[in-house]
């Protein structure tokens, strides 16, 4: 393809595009709103998988000892458990240090607990550090055989909830993203057969002189691709621009785990959403192209 | 030089356009192609242009069976053939100066070539002075001379042109059909439908009279041979 042949099919397709207003901003509007959602689930898959992996990376769990164990006694439980092997290390926390770091959790809202320091409600417990997140089964169904040991829980429950929570979302995202793909596909073929309408007379003439089949319908094709990637260039930008500002409101108010920085997001999906884009603007004038084209 | 062997036409309304037709015409000729309404001229030109498919038969175009031809070939026949029409098919949001360039921009020739090509074509076509105006601001005639410029600017060897004077006054006609014959001469062979009884008369070139999908008459320097 010549240089001065690209730069023809560009010119035509970009006045394609600024020939009919209300359907290129209907093509354009349904993109956005496609890539939006498409957005929103990847945001969302992305943060559960980051905050599964923030939540495996401790390796940690908890062993809460009986409230009546003295500190003899707990000694005993805590030389037992680092005999397990796969136990890297043991740290005590007592009824004391649970309350405050429960306070903490609590931030302004401390006063709750305020005056709870004479009957303490918190178990005495061991945070177990385990060297493989592959062990923490296995070392916990150890820990759970020592006597005086009253519970085990570890952050596998939370992980195995958040996996489960990524897969009913991939699968409901992925059903939405098809049934707005296919409504956005189905907008842009419309514009394009109106294109290819309005100019049925010019494309007659270029048969007659000429022209090939793809000279006739490059332009289209670009037309397409076009309002698929500024529809997708418009979802990253408003995604990118909601997305910052919420996660920075969230990212203040939690202190378990942290959300993604826009940036982030916004670097791991702006290809597919490109993509996605082109790909949406491509089908959608493929059809027309085919059905109402005839060339 | 082109050949139609026994070529026939039958139309999906099962009309038989033309039937067994068979002629030959050799590089540089200039063909009248005569005939009431619904004789089959403008089939045979379709034929020829490969708009439609003989039902039987064969069209040779320089030795090449163009029946034959693939669809992605059908464009290459197409550059070869330049095309006039009654209604001159002229793009009303272009400029002359730019429907001319756009046959040449379309068989993607060098913008060099365009620039230089274009206005050789204007001036042979005598319309220099209006390489700026829009097809509607000029006459009849003169958006004939465009539609012609187009056909031939990019030096095809067979024009082809479908009752060119069929919306122009006599004088007027007279003066596109001077225009074919110059660029006759010039080495193109053209081939005209018409219905133009003066102009076939005088100029004494070949013609071949067809009737009811039938060739009844062809002639070397023939009449038209019908009350117009
Ligand atoms: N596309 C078509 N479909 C069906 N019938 C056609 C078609 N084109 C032409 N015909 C018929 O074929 C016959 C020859 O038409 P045409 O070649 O246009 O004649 P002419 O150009 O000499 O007036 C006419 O009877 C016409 O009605
Ligand atoms: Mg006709």
């Amino acid at each position: 393809m010549k240089l001065n042949t690209a730069a023809y099919y560009i010119r035509e397709g970009l006045t394609n595009v600024k020939r009919n207003r209300a359907m290129t901003v209907a093509s354009i509007t349904s993109v956005t709103a496609a890539l939006l959602i498409l957005g929103l689930f990847l945001i969302i898959i992305l943060n559960v998988d980051s905050i599964a992996n923030q939540v495996e990376s401790q390796l940690e769990l908890k062993a809460f000892i009986n409230d009546n164990y003295d500190a003899t006694k707990v000694a005993k439980v805590g030389e037992e458990i680092k005999a397990i092997s796969g136990v890297k290390s043991i740290t005590f926390e007592s009824k004391k240090d649970a309350l405050n770091s429960f306070k903490k959790q609590l931030g302004d809202k401390s006063y709750l607990v305020n005056g709870l320091e004479n009957d303490n409600p918190m178990p005495q417990s061991f945070i177990v550090k385990v060297t493989d997140a592959n062990m923490m089964k296995q070392v916990s169904e150890e820990i759970k055989k020592i006597d005086g040991v009253t519970q085990v829980s570890y952050g596998q429950d939370v992980v195995d909830k958040l996996l489960g929570i990524i897969k009913i979302i991939r699968i409901v995202g992925l059903f939405v993203i098809l049934i707005l793909f296919i409504i956005s596909v189905v907008i842009i073929s419309n514009t394009i057969k109106l294109g290819v309408f309005a100019r049925r007379r010019e494309i007659n003439i270029m048969k007659y002189i000429g022209a090939t089949d793809w000279f006739i319908r490059w332009p289209f094709l670009v037309e397409g691709i076009v309002l698929g990637l500024v529809g997708s260039v418009l979802a990253i930008a408003i995604l990118g621009f909601i997305y910052g500002y919420a996660s920075d409101l969230v990212n203040n108010k939690l202190i378990i785990f942290t959300l993604l920085s826009a940036g982030v997001v916004i670097k791991q999906s702006l290809v597919y959403f490109l993509a996605m884009g082109s790909l949406i603007g491509a089908i959608g004038s493929g059809i027309s192209i085919k059905r109402f084209l005839n060339v | 030089m082109i050949k139609f062997v026994g070529v026939s036409k039958k139309y999906k309304n099962d009309i038989i356009a033309v039937s067994n037709i068979n002629f030959t015409i050799d590089n540089g000729e200039f063909v009248f192609l005569v005939g009431p309404s619904g004789a089959g001229k403008s089939t045979i030109l379709k034929l020829l242009l490969r708009e439609e498919i003989p039902t039987t038969g064969s069209i040779f175009v320089d030795k090449k069976d163009i029946t034959k031809l693939k669809r992605k070939e059908v464009p290459y026949l197409r550059r070869n053939i330049g095309v006039v029409f009654q209604d001159f098919k002229l793009l009303p949001n272009k400029t002359v100066y730019e429907n001319i360039a756009f046959a040449l921009q379309i068989v993607e020739a060098e913008p060099k070539y365009i620039r230089r090509r274009v206005p050789m074509v204007l001036s042979l076509v005598g319309l220099s002075e209006r390489a700026n105006s829009y097809p509607q601001q000029l006459s009849g005639g003169e958006q004939q001379r465009v539609s012609i410029a187009r056909a031939i600017v990019n030096e095809p060897s067979i024009l082809v042109a479908d009752e060119p004077t069929g919306n122009l006054d006599p004088d007027t006609s007279w003066e596109i059909v001077k225009l074919l014959s110059e660029i006759n001469k010039r080495g193109t062979t053209v081939i005209m439908s018409t219905h133009a009884k003066d102009i076939v008369d005088s100029m004494k070139k070949r013609v071949i009279a067809l009737e009811k999908g039938n060739i009844v008459r062809d002639e070397m320097r023939g009449v038209y041979g019908y009350e117009a």
